[in-house]
């Protein structure tokens, strides 16, 4: 250690190291992500087709795209759709952290088993589901009619708006896991003695948590966001399997109906823009959680 | 009492919201087609059947496909792990020039939708000859994976006390030293909770795998119980949610071990 | 002309095709009218990429007799499956970057997507029809292209459509048999609905089951997606009338059809919680196996006709395709010929029970297709079949259409969200007007 080479002692200079070592991550991103990422904005600036290279046509496809109903229904409802499961996953998984936060009988099992949903491959999660949301052999609704809490079959996939719900609470269902470990994580690092604190000034246990719990979640609870709301707006195999953006487009998001504009109708480009489009709403989002990094 | 009320009542309810599709799976698993359909209580198995798990094992080839699944999510997981662990490293301590702007891509990369943009990924996937290799899951994987462990890593670094290194470099280690003996035994729990990340994500992945592989021998568990057990309007669905709970075994059993580890990992990068 | 040298390949090669022929179940079929091959390039393979089997005897025959081809021609021939619905994006893949399977076997318009990468079947689709008494109308409306004025893909065959019904619950409704018109129909699936067992039409965004029966209304009805020069027809007093049946026809139909899968009618037919559907063979073959209590009680018929007075069915086509990055060309030619030629077809037409409705017309005297009465309507699928896009060009336009389900989302307005059929009529056309101009 003492006596190193000459070589080996610049090799080993921050700079040189520096790059040396972030190289593998760059070739992947780059290499893998950023490049095609930069393809996908080429297509969307062209018309292509499967197999047709095209030309470019600047923002027609944009401009299209935007004068499209359909388009602006699934845009709206991406938005909806990652607002509403972002919401519901944040409270559900705070609450759920908190419950897991205590020390009781089974409770690492039940950690374990409450992350089960995230783990189970979507796919075959989504077609359990379909069976949970049928309308004529739901075992919810059998359940429900048996506790005579309601008469008939729920509808749940037969309506706009049933639909729409549907699907953002299989989301929370997928998600909730998520967002629970990672409060769970942030609950164990607040120092008890700020509790204690608390506790000597005669703070009750709804006064401690916004005071003391809520805000040193708060660096986390961004994280958790903005990573889980970009999963959330490109989603796709989820929604794809139980609605396929249907009843009459209800339940059409920004990559279904990107997925079924160009791959199944071939029109390469204005998929293309419709993929690259919510682009604008998450770089918002990634510079967000980049500043909230940073600031630590 | 009250406090055993307090906890159970709401962990009752998170139960059977978050178990119930599991549930599904489970009772549809052991039940035959025809009960399946016409029962007087679907939680209930009248007639059980271990048909569908056998018809599972030995009718199809999932065993090669959980294989595949497992090979790929594990090396995935490896190798983004590392490639995360020495990126982080480099961001944090070594502050090169330049690594500010490296760690601001790093994050903007996640921006990537993949149903659409496969196709052009699949471009540079063919000229690298990469088509239908099944290892060429893992770094088409680790795309979605390193940003992630990077942040994740970023912020578990960050909280070690930079003591322990001045001491070491005082001693006269390298950085490549300090960054294998001293920072790695303590950045384990990071790792771990990295790892345990990553693997989830390989493990659930569809679309990829479905495009960029071909043979039936390449075929991940998600790929092979869609593209065998779905047929036409005909879903075979006690296999399919057989393998469903199948698949999810690994998982879990990774899951019921390092779950502490994964709890103190995040909590370590997201400490004050 | 790069196949000219198949002729003599045909004098090679007829011993051992003859010998396999008559190894098939049927020699008496094996016509000396087999259609000439084509010649494999020296040492081909071959990949093909096809839609998972149906029915599991699908699989076992076509792996028998691509065995047989092998031991024919000595080429190798390895088949890689997938869900029909995940097809689209390999093929689409395929095309986009010049590599990938062969031969893939796709759905309804999907050839016409990427034309320009496919080989010209032209020959092999004249020899074909020639040999076994030519071809139904919808294997050019899904196969030839009229831009590039090609046959671009070699028909196969449909799943086709028809009308389920349980037996008893009719008879019960007070009619002697099934009705033979649209009328008829509606009055029966009133009578149907009042005695519990309401009827079960998808209109969700469900591939096969939700285009299948809005199709067949709105062409029962006269109504047209566009003209045969692709300006939009929407807009008629036909689409309106098919679309009040269609709406009367859901006051009568179960609780949530709007939110139904491909598979939901097969769940609710098979467990007793409708009485009358539209599908593929499916239902009733799956019947006998897993709820062989009722089997004996469903039965299956052609769809009534409406105005026009012809049967207007429509189907899940599917063809072959090879793409032109193929370096065989040929032997994909040839492979597709044997696995369709008689001796071949016939065994695999037959051991599916009616699950594939040959294109070409020879198979329709198969005698499976009159074993049973309730195979005989898929028999009849393709003779009386209309084709997506109707009565505009097939091609893109057609596709895209029919990709965003314009017809069954103008369908479900009027039944689900209760709008005014003038209304559902007008967005649809705005819709398709978009679409076809930008194909």
């Amino acid at each position: 250690m003492t006596s190193r080479s000459p070589l080996l002692a610049r090799l080993d200079s921050p700079r040189v190291l520096g790059y040396l070592l972030i190289t593998p991550a760059a070739i992947i991103l780059l290499g893998l992500l950023a490049y095609p990422l930069l393809l996908g904005i080429w297509l969307s600036l062209t018309n292509a087709t499967i197999g047709k290279p095209g030309e470019f046509v600047g923002l027609q496809n944009y401009a299209t795209i935007f004068a499209d109903p359909i388009f602006r229904g699934a845009a709206l409802f991406s938005i909806f759709y990652t607002v509403c499961a972002e919401f519901g996953k944040l409270i559900l998984g705070l609450a759920l952290a908190l419950l897991l936060n205590q020390q009781f009988r089974g409770y690492r099992a039940s950690r374990a088993l409450m992350l089960l949903p995230w783990v189970a491959p979507t796919v075959l999660s989504a077609l359990a589901w379909l069976w949970l949301l049928d309308p004529q052999f739901s075992a919810i609704s059998w359940l429900l009619i048996r506790l005579h809490l309601i008469h008939s079959n729920i509808d749940f996939l037969g309506s706009g708006w049933g639909a729409r719900f549907s699907l953002i609470v299989v989301n929370i269902w997928r998600g909730l896991p998520y967002f629970a470990i990672g409060y769970l994580a942030g609950l164990q690092s607040i120092s008890k003695d700020l509790y204690e604190a608390a506790a000597i000034d005669g703070a009750d246990g709804w006064q401690a948590f916004r005071r003391i719990t809520w805000p040193l979640l708060l660096p986390i609870t961004t994280i958790l966001v903005a990573f889980s709301s970009i999963f959330t707006l490109t989603d796709f195999q989820l929604i794809w399997t139980i609605t396929h953006g249907g009843p009459t487009d209800a339940t059409q998001v920004f990559t279904t109906l990107a997925y079924q504009r160009a791959i199944s109708g071939g029109q390469l480009g204005e998929g293309a823009a419709i993929a690259v489009s919510p682009i604008v709403f998450m770089v918002v989002l990634a510079v967000f959680v980049v500043r909230s990094v940073r600031e630590k | 009492m009250l406090r055993n009320l307090k906890i159970y009542v709401p962990l009752a309810f998170f139960g059977v919201f978050l178990l119930l599709p599991f549930l599904w799976m489970l009772l549809t698993t052991f039940k035959s087609n025809q009960e399946l359909l016409n029962t007087p209580n679907p939680f209930w198995i009248f007639h059980g059947t271990f048909s569908h798990v056998t018809d599972l094992l030995t009718q199809t080839a999932f065993p090669q496909w959980f294989a595949n699944t497992l090979f790929v999510s594990v090396a995935s997981t490896v190798l983004s792990v590392f490639v995360s662990y020495i990126a982080a490293y480099a961001i944090i301590r070594l502050r090169f020039p330049g690594s500010e702007v490296v760690s601001t891509i790093i994050f903007l990369a996640y921006i990537v939708p993949p149903a659409i943009l496969f196709i052009p990924l699949a471009t540079i996937i063919i000229q690298l000859h990469w088509f239908d290799k099944l290892w060429a899951l893992v770094p088409i994987y680790a795309t979605f994976l390193v940003p992630f462990c990077t942040w994740l890593l970023i912020g578990f670094l960050k909280n070690i006390p930079r003591e322990l290194e001045e001491a070491a470099r005082v001693d006269g280690a390298s950085n490549v030293a300090i960054l294998w003996r001293i920072i790695f035994p303590i950045a384990i729990p990071g790792l771990i909770s990295a790892a345990i990340f990553s693997f989830t994500l390989s493990w659930n992945e569809y679309l990829y795998a479905l495009v960029f592989m071909s043979s039936s021998g390449n075929k991940t568990v998600s790929v092979g119980m869609t593209s065998e057990l779905i047929r036409g309007d005909v879903f075979q669905w006690g296999q399919l949610m057989a393998g469903a709970l199948i698949g999810v075994l690994p998982a879990i059993l990774v899951y019921f071990f390092f779950v502490e580890y994964y709890v103190a990992g995040l909590s370590g990068s997201v400490k004050e | 002309m790069k196949h000219l040298d198949r002729r003599e390949f045909l004098a090679t090669s007829a011993a051992g095709i003859g010998a396999a022929a008559l190894a098939g179940s049927f020699p008496a079929l094996a016509s000396a009218a087999d259609a000439p091959s084509f010649r494999p390039e020296k040492d081909a393979k071959l990949d093909l990429l096809r839609w998972t089997a149906f029915v599991p005897s699908d699989q076992t025959i076509w792996d028998e007799n691509t065995k047989k081809f092998t031991a024919a021609t000595g080429v190798p021939v390895s088949i890689q499956s997938l869900a029909w619905g995940d097809i689209a994006p390999k093929a689409a893949l395929a095309a986009q970057v010049g590599s990938g399977p062969d031969i893939i076997m796709g759905w309804n318009d999907d050839p016409f997507v990427y034309p320009d990468k496919l080989v010209d079947m032209t020959d092999l689709v004249d020899n074909m029809g020639k040999a076994h008494g030519g071809w139904y109308d919808n294997a050019r409306s899904y196969c030839y292209d009229q831009d590039v004025k090609r046959w671009v893909s070699l028909p196969v065959g449909c799943t086709g459509n028809a009308v389920n019904y349980r037996k008893s619950w009719v008879k019960e409704a007070g009619f002697g048999e099934f009705p033979k018109d649209l009328d008829g129909m509606l009055k029966l699936a009133r009578v149907l609905k009042k005695n519990g067992h309401p009827t079960g039409f998808a209109l969700g965004h469900a591939v096969g089951d939700a285009n299948s029966w809005t199709h067949w209304i709105l062409w029962a009805y006269g109504g047209k997606q566009a003209n045969p020069d692709n300006s939009i027809a929407i807009n008629s007093a036909e689409t309106v009338n098919a679309l009040e049946y269609a709406r009367q026809l859901s006051e009568t139909m179960i609780e949530g059809v709007a939110g139904w899968d491909d598979s939901s009618n097969n769940k609710a037919f098979a467990g007793g919680r409708i009485g009358m559907t539209m599908n593929g063979i499916s239902i009733w073959y799956n019947g006998k196996k897993d709820t062989p209590d009722i089997f004996p009680d469903f039965a299956n018929v052609t769809p009534p006709m409406g105005p026009v007075k012809t049967h207007t069915v429509s189907n899940n086509f599917t063809s072959a395709f090879v793409f032109k990055y193929s370096k065989f060309p040929n032997a994909a030619k040839e492979y597709l010929r044997f696995m369709l030629d008689k001796p071949q077809a016939d065994r695999w037409v037959t051991e599916m029970k009616g699950y594939v409705t040959p294109a070409l017309k020879a198979y329709a005297e198969l005698p499976i297709w009159t074993s049973d009465p309730n195979i005989t309507p898929y028999r009849d699928a393709l003779a009386s079949a209309k084709y997506d896009g109707y009565n505009g060009k097939p091609g893109k336009a057609a596709a895209q259409a029919l990709d965003e389900y314009v017809i069954v989302d103008m369908f479900a307005d009027v039944c689900v969200n209760k709008m005014a059929a003038k209304d559902a009529v007008r967005k649809a056309e705005t819709r398709l007007q978009t679409i076809y101009k930008r194909a």
